[in-house]
């Protein structure tokens, strides 16, 4: 845990009257705690971010906080209610925090703020939408991405990453030879989100549009799941632990490798000895789908809300919408098309050849415990490329039908809105 | 005399506790203990039971409800969700006693013994066997897999140089429980080696000279001599391993995750701790979460009473 304070000259004090002379309302100067869960070497730059908005203006001190164990942070502070005034939650936490009163709506603050919906793709945009209210908004995409040894590439005769499906067989083929694995996947994370990816790219969904049954094990969901026993059997290696195509990939035997963007710095550039390089994920299917997460911005629940803070928060996130080319320097997409296709994040590699995958990036219907609902799918997808199971449509079936009893458990348990909406 | 004394002596206690109004006293001696027992071991283990007949979320109570029994009657129900998984895991949690508790037992021992001769180096060796015990659960599942993971991992890495084409330790059965016990043995056999060794300190040494004077060799010293002087410290031992074995969780958590994953639900190395946790902390599900534990704690008490009973009808 890190804390971020301003230095001492930029302490309010000698400004609150300036400041009260600029701002037509009665608010003096602000203080916000802002939380997010960025431990890694995500961090610094959302410090960088923060640092600038401080000095970018004189009423609102921004003092940020970055906690491990975020959920389990944020529940306990909303338990004994000293929960931020601004927090980043992942989008497929939202509609579960907002049911359980650790996030209020926001309507009033974004349109106070001037944030446009029409900026931001369709499926990022509605994660942040629970029932009638709006809960979130989204700061970044961080989309599946294909790495890839592009020395082994190249000795191989292939100059560019695949794009097709073909393309991509025919480059995992040619640098199988039985001592390098042309494309690597494990039975572990991120199995299941490369399986959901397929999925999409089948044209199927991983559940129907209101959340309540899961929809993985139709045609689609059977396609994808033999093209990726048919890729690990072809190309890579059976039963391989969480990371081995990491590691594999680093220690240079692997030409691709399917993770997460935030993994560029680790198999990209410095952190390889040989050329490793990110691009968009291929298309294997008949559309084009990537699976993706997204950070977004919230204002979790006080007891008295103070309209200066709401005001002075709504200004900071669009701020950091706004400058969110710095945020995409840490490995992200960001969220508003409009930063996308500014000259500034144009210029920044990889993430500006992987950008075209943000307007494709899916996300589950916006239900609390939605994640709960994967679990199942995790367990068949890890058994069926473990071995352990051998029957698809069966593992798959089953799968659903647990994911369903879990979907119901949960709207019994949770109910149709939350509270705090609608009084 | 001696008897009537003493009877004498606890009559004029009782007595001038009774004029002086003293009968406090011994409350107030177990008060420092008793207070923190009752804030951190009663308190919450009675709230842990009225939460388990409830469907219950701390941050919404507005959905607190009251359900009786449905909770522990979905666990004894087939059609549940719960009830494979729990199962499962309460099984896997078994089978983790089974296999840790004998190595953890029968190593310790010989080190003990080894530890307790004149053996050069003996107080390097014992601080050495003893130093992974202080680490914390979660630097030892983390390095457990580094050291098991399949890609230029420690152990293959090795493996291959010898020419072995090595398991895939974290992601196939039985590997799986194989690198998982072995990283819970380096971690605790020096706990359980320290308290035998202690105890074997304790044994007078004339009994060995004596013995080997009539001709007993090593083993039927240990045999003869070792094991059963030894045997109450022995028994403690066995009991405390059970109990620590039967609380696995980091091990697998950091490991395997679990896995491998099994296709009716769960997975293979999924200890009923991390499902606990799972069931509570990850699905908010606390009410059901408690039942689980509850289930759990009934069974480690009827164990416990269980062994305390025989453990004490022998002495």
């Amino acid at each position: 845990m890190k804390s971020r304070q301003p230095a001492a000259a930029e302490e309010p004090a000698t400004e609150a009257e300036s400041g009260e002379e600029v701002a037509e309302s009665s608010c003096g100067p602000v203080e916000l705690q802002y939380w997010n869960p960025f431990t890694g070497p995500d961090g610094p730059f959302m410090g960088e971010l923060v640092d600038a908005f401080n000095a970018s203006q004189d009423n609102i001190t921004v003092v940020m906080t970055t906690q491990s164990e975020y959920y389990t942070q944020l529940g306990t502070a909303a338990a004994s209610n000293t929960l931020p005034d601004v927090a980043i939650v992942h989008a497929d936490q939202v509609a579960t925090q907002a049911f359980r009163n650790v996030l209020r709506p926001i309507d009033d603050v974004v349109a106070e703020a001037g944030i446009d919906g029409a900026d931001f793709p369709t499926d990022v945009w509605n994660a942040g939408q629970v029932g009638d209210s709006r809960y979130s908004i989204p700061l970044d995409i961080h989309p599946m991405t294909m790495f890839y040894n592009a020395d082994l590439l190249s000795a191989a005769g292939f100059d560019a990453a695949p794009t097709t499906g073909e393309e991509f067989a025919e480059i995992a083929g040619a640098l199988s030879d039985g001592t390098n694995n042309g494309f690597m996947v494990t039975s572990g994370f991120p199995i299941r989100q490369i399986f959901e990816m397929l999925l999409y790219q089948y044209g199927g969904t991983s559940f129907n549009e209101d959340g309540t049954e899961a929809a993985w094990n139709g045609e689609a969901g059977v396609q994808a799941m033999n093209w990726l026993l048919q890729a690990q059997s072809d190309w890579s290696q059976p039963n391989l632990e969480v990371d081995a195509e990491l590691n594999s990939f680093k220690g240079g035997t692997v030409g691709m490798v399917w993770n997460g963007i935030w993994q560029t710095t680790n198999v990209t550039g410095e952190g390889v000895e040989f050329d490793g390089r990110a691009t968009a994920v291929p298309q294997i299917g008949t559309q084009m789908a990537v699976w993706g997460g997204s950070h977004q911005l919230t204002l979790p629940t006080q007891a008295e809300p103070d309209p200066c803070k709401d005001a002075a928060a709504g200004e900071f996130i669009r701020y950091l919408l706004e400058n969110s080319v710095t945020w995409a320097q840490a490995g992200q997409l960001p969220a508003s098309a409009s930063v996308r296709a500014s000259d500034e994040f144009m210029a920044i590699e990889p993430q500006a050849s992987i950008a075209a995958a943000a307007d494709a990036v899916f996300f589950p219907p916006s239900v609390p415990g939605i994640t709960d609902a994967y679990a199942p799918l995790d367990e068949a997808v890890s058994a069926l490329m473990a071995g352990t199971a051998t029957d698809v449509q069966a593992a798959l079936d089953d799968a659903a039908n647990r994911a369903n009893q879990i979907l119901t458990e949960n709207r019994d348990n949770y109910g149709d809105a939350p509270s705090g909406q609608g009084g | 005399m001696a008897v009537a004394t003493g009877t004498a002596e606890q009559v004029k206690q009782r007595r001038y506790q009774k004029r002086t109004g003293n009968q406090l006293v011994p409350y107030l001696f177990i008060a420092p203990h008793l207070i923190f027992f009752l804030i951190f071991v009663a308190y919450p283990f009675f709230y842990g039971l009225y939460i388990s007949f409830f469907r219950f979320d701390f941050l919404r109570p507005e959905a607190q409800q009251f359900v009786l029994l449905d909770n522990y009657a979905k666990l004894f129900s087939p059609d549940s969700i719960q009830f494979p998984v729990f199962w499962n895991a309460l099984g896997n949690t078994v089978k983790f006693v089974l296999y840790s508790v004998p190595p953890l037992i029968i190593i310790p021992l010989l080190l003990a013994v080894l530890l307790n001769t004149r053996v050069p180096g003996r107080n390097f060796f014992r601080g050495l066997y003893f130093s992974p015990w202080v680490l914390s659960a979660a630097v030892v599942g983390l390095l457990g897999f580094w050291i098991f993971q399949s890609q230029g991992g420690l152990v293959n890495f090795y493996l291959v140089r010898l020419g072995i084409t090595p398991p895939r330790w974290l992601s196939t059965l039985p590997w799986a429980w194989v690198a998982i016990v072995a990283m819970t043995l380096w971690w605790t056999v020096g706990f359980n080696m320290i308290i035998l060794l202690a105890a074997l300190q304790d044994i007078p040494r004339q009994l060995y000279e004596s013995a080997s004077l009539d001709g007993a060799t090593n083993w039927q010293q240990f045999v003869s001599i070792t094991l059963p002087i030894l045997r109450p410290v022995l028994v403690f031992v066995i009991i405390i391993t059970i109990i620590a074995s039967f609380n696995l969780f980091a091990q697998p958590f950091f490991m395997t995750n679990g896995g491998p994953a099994q296709a009716t639900g769960g997975g293979s190395t999924e200890p009923v701790m991390l499902r606990i946790y799972r069931e509570g902390f990850e699905r908010n599900q606390l009410g059901m979460a408690a039942a689980m534990s509850f289930i759990v704690a009934t069974i480690m008490i009827i164990f416990s009473y269980t062994n305390f009973r025989l453990f004490r009808t022998r002495e």
